[in-house]
């Protein structure tokens, strides 16, 4: 029975076969809406339950908040969502960078539950990661829905991440520059517009649902050359905080994993100390704006010794809170960190040169803001883009500029890959379009098996084979024995001598004369091996056997014909 | 031509019995079995549209120590080279991809749920969302181990019907295994179906091929179906309607695999079967 409707994805209707830049700005403005109301929806959801709890964190017992908070956002990605957990990023980056930014539908809302648990409850952690993952989870879904392409795919995952970042920050140019630096890696044409929409629809629809509110209030800042000759410092200084910071959440990542304990036992463990540090400084819990307001507004009364120290116990708790398990992002961290380390550098410039008219602390506190996120994302763009409309500082480019170029050219120098980057580095799994390792990746062995070799037969003479010789169109030849297992090769270069005696031909098997030593692949064998292989044995081409049956060939020739092809499918939007 | 069938290895003996229906396939029809044991309880299929979260019930993880040793025997028991699959790439750490680009798959009637759950009547919603995505029809086997010797297509006369008879007559060709056509009649002729053979050009291979056609133009479906050989691999097409489709008109896959207990070998919207 047919159904009285059929339903055809977009994608497929003539109108938009044409040309998908409509289709796509139109779906990229839909992902914005629908990620800008996940960010906001994150958003008042933290308040609230910040609201709720805060009562609660004049108790003593008040550190095991964090713990609850963290054992339930653990028990529920792993039980209820059946989620592996992560940080959130790097899985779309994964996804982006080998399926085309395929993923699940439950990654949509899953971690704004889990890390709202996780923030609301006083775990160092920003929201930031869980909604971009929310809002990439998005624009995959819709995109599934409306029967789009990896390439279309892919733009409406960054569109998702750009709406969110919009939204949440209410920072349309920081959420498109993300998009496009991080989660995608490259800089198309094609996708810049979809992305830009859907940046200016996340930011809409929280300036509708929230008011038209920025994180932290503009001030105006006097700086003088002896400020920029110090930004020097501060990056130097931000670049050491950002190397702490990734090293600090790897290390108790790896020691949790080698702990033979239940996720959400681990998680509380890290939420528990994270508490303990909260007794002491509490404007180390939660994401903490509320301690960047006071900095920024020259109101933060601890001194210099006590700046410093929190900087160390925001790091250590951030990376307990996220290294056991716990579910966020290291936006918010990222900033809280910059900001007192700016504060420390501020102060200490003002303790030992107490002459210099040096500008206000708060313009310190946005430059080491900025200082840290460029240098745990190595993203110098967003850094400084996310801090000048999330202070509203347009006056302080030039040292934001020289802050983020040093402090990622610092970090870059000592951690060669960013925060999100590095796992996916280290596994071999990150491989943004257009380069090598992904075009090598997208190609099988059995697209590149050349089928036309005639084989021969073990007990075959010499003469039968000469007539095989002038039929065929190759120089080399598979042998078989009569049950169909592959026996080795001949190569014509092997056997010239032999074709030009007469008196060998019915003397002498094709047997004798093969190569038996020869080296295989098997059709399961990926093509960067396969290549390794034949460079390393100086090889051109090889016989591809499964079973010990003889498939085909594989060769270099074939393979950089496919890899031209695929090249430029891969590379088709970046010249549109 | 090279084909694999991917089998998830569960150490069980209801997972024996599946694994023993996989390797008789294999054989019949020369195909690789790829096993893989899991480690994890759930991973990854990422197809070209969609992304399948597969989770595994606890028994896919029963006594590991042993498992590769069962499967093993049993595959050297089968006369084939054992082939075992282990991810290498994870979205997370503990959630590995699985990869799509098998041209067979072996599934229970449900990934997901308890072996002792498991009975005719319930096609889980994974192995529904795989059969959908998946370019390989996925093969769900009876619960006991019971060797076909004959084929039987359901041919209903659409696009993956005829997609279904094809790969019947392409396996009923590797076999040399009879192969029948059973029809239930909606509204059309048997002469209305030969057409549709016969626009195909598939007409005088399947002359070759066909031992009987089991049309019926009267009785219930489910009645009807007693005239399936309990010894027959069934091969069906399966659509892949949406939910509500499915719960308003109900879906003729999920009736047959309530009905009959043969082992089916489903065909999915996207696979594209050659003769």
């Amino acid at each position: 029975m047919r159904s009285p409707i059929s339903w055809r994805p977009p994608a497929t209707w003539h109108f938009f076969r044409s040309d998908d830049r409509l289709l796509l700005i139109v779906a990229g403005a839909i992902v914005g809406i629908c990620s800008g109301v996940a960010a906001v929806a994150l958003n008042q959801s933290l308040i609230a339950v910040l609201g709720y709890l805060r009562p609660y964190r004049a108790y003593w017992w008040a550190f095991v908040l964090p713990a609850v908070g963290a054992a339930l956002s653990s028990l529920f990605l792993n039980k209820i969502m059946r989620e592996g957990a992560g940080h959130g990023v790097p899985e779309v980056i994964y996804s982006v960078s080998r399926y085309g930014g395929l993923m699940r539908f439950r990654s949509s809302f899953s971690r704004l539950i889990s890390s709202c648990l996780t923030i609301g409850s006083g775990g160092s952690a920003g929201p930031e990661a869980p909604i971009v993952m929310s809002g990439s989870a998005i624009g995959s879904n819709i995109a599934r829905l409306l029967g789009l392409n990896d390439r279309q795919r892919v733009t409406l995952v960054g569109c998702g991440a750009a709406g969110a970042i919009s939204a949440i920050f209410n920072a349309p140019i920081a959420g498109l520059i993300f998009a496009m630096e991080i989660i995608l890696g490259e800089w198309a044409a094609s996708n810049l517009i979809p992305i830009a929409i859907a940046a200016v629809a996340g930011t809409e629809i929280s300036h509708l649902l929230q008011g038209k509110q920025i994180p932290f209030s503009h001030h105006h800042f006097n700086i003088g050359a002896v400020d920029i000759v110090a930004c020097i410092g501060l990056a130097v200084f931000t670049a050491l905080a950002s190397i702490m910071l990734t090293r600090a959440i790897r290390t108790i990542h790896h020691q949790a994993d080698g702990i033979q304990l239940p996720g959400w036992l681990k998680a509380a463990g890290g939420g528990c100390a994270v508490g303990l540090i909260g007794l002491y400084l509490p404007m180390v819990l939660g994401e903490g704006y509320h301690a960047i307001r006071e900095m920024m507004e020259g109101r933060f009364a601890p001194g210099i010794g006590l700046v410093f120290l929190a900087v160390l116990a925001k790091i250590m708790a951030t990376a307990l809170t996220l290294g056991s398990g716990g579910s966020g992002g290291i936006f918010a961290p990222c900033l809280v960190i910059g900001s007192f380390a700016g504060l420390t550098y501020h102060r200490a410039l003002a303790y030992l040169w107490p002459g210099v008219d040096w500008v206000q602390e708060g313009c310190f506190v946005l430059l080491g803001m900025a200082g840290l996120v460029s240098g745990i994302l190595q993203a110098p763009l967003t850094g400084i883009f996310l801090i000048v409309e999330i202070t509203g500082g347009y006056e302080v480019i030039l040292p934001l500029i020289i802050v983020s170029a040093i402090s990622t050219t610092i970090c870059h120098y000592m951690e060669p890959a960013s925060f999100y980057l590095k796992d996916l580095v280290e596994k071999g799994q990150l491989m943004r379009p257009g380069t090598d390792a992904r075009v090598l990746a997208d190609l099988e062995v059995h697209e590149l098996l050349e089928t036309d070799c005639i084989t021969v037969h073990t007990d075959m003479l010499l003469r039968d084979f000469v007539d095989i010789v002038k039929q065929s169109r190759r120089n080399l030849f598979p042998v078989e024995d009569h049950t169909g297992q592959f026996q080795g090769m001949i190569y014509m270069d092997d056997i010239r001598p032999y074709l030009f005696d007469p008196l060998m031909y019915d003397t002498v098997l094709v047997g004798q004369l093969m190569n038996s030593h020869v080296k295989t692949v098997s059709p399961d064998d990926d093509v960067v091996e396969v290549l390794e292989r034949m460079d390393a044995e100086g090889l051109f081409n090889m016989p591809v056997v499964a079973n010990h049956r003889f498939r085909g060939m594989i060769s270099k020739s074939t393979l950089l014909d496919q890899y031209r092809k695929e090249l430029m499918v891969q590379t088709y939007h970046l010249n549109r | 031509m090279y084909s694999q069938l991917f089998h998830i290895f569960r150490n069980t003996p209801l997972g024996r019995e599946t694994f023993l229906q996989s390797l008789y396939f294999c054989n019949q029809i020369d195909t690789t079995p790829i096993v893989y044991i899991p480690e994890f309880i759930k991973f990854l299929m990422y197809f070209d549209n969609d992304v399948v979260q597969v989770d595994l019930d606890d028994s896919y993880l029963t006594d590991p120590a042993t498992a590769e040793d069962h499967a093993r025997v049993l595959l050297e028991s089968a006369n084939l080279k054992p082939n075992f699959f282990a991810p290498k790439n994870f979205t997370a750490s503990t959630l590995p991809d699985i990869p799509t680009n098998f041209e067979f798959m072996c599934c229970p009637r449900s990934i997901s749920d308890l072996s002792s759950k498991i009975g005719l009547g319930y096609i889980g919603p994974r192995v529904r969302r795989i059969v959908t995505s998946a370019r390989f029809p996925v093969l769900i086997t009876s619960a006991v181990y019971k060797p076909w010797t004959r084929l039987v297509v359901f041919f209903g006369g659409s696009a993956n019907a005829l997609n279904a008879l094809k790969l019947g007559m392409r396996i009923a060709r590797q076999t040399g295994m009879p192969l029948e056509i059973f029809t239930q009649a909606e509204n059309r002729s048997r002469e209305d179906y030969a057409a549709i053979i016969r626009d195909y050009y598939v007409e005088d291979e399947l002359e070759r091929l066909q031992q009987r056609w089991i049309f019926f133009d009267e009785g219930k479906f489910e009645t009807n179906l007693y005239a399936v050989p309990h010894d027959a691999l069934v091969i069906l097409g399966a659509y892949g309607h949406g939910l509500i489709r499915n719960l308003v008109f109900g879906s003729k896959m999920e009736n047959i695999q309530s009905t009959i207990p043969n082992n089916l070998l489903i065909v999915g919207p996207n696979y594209t079967a050659g003769i």
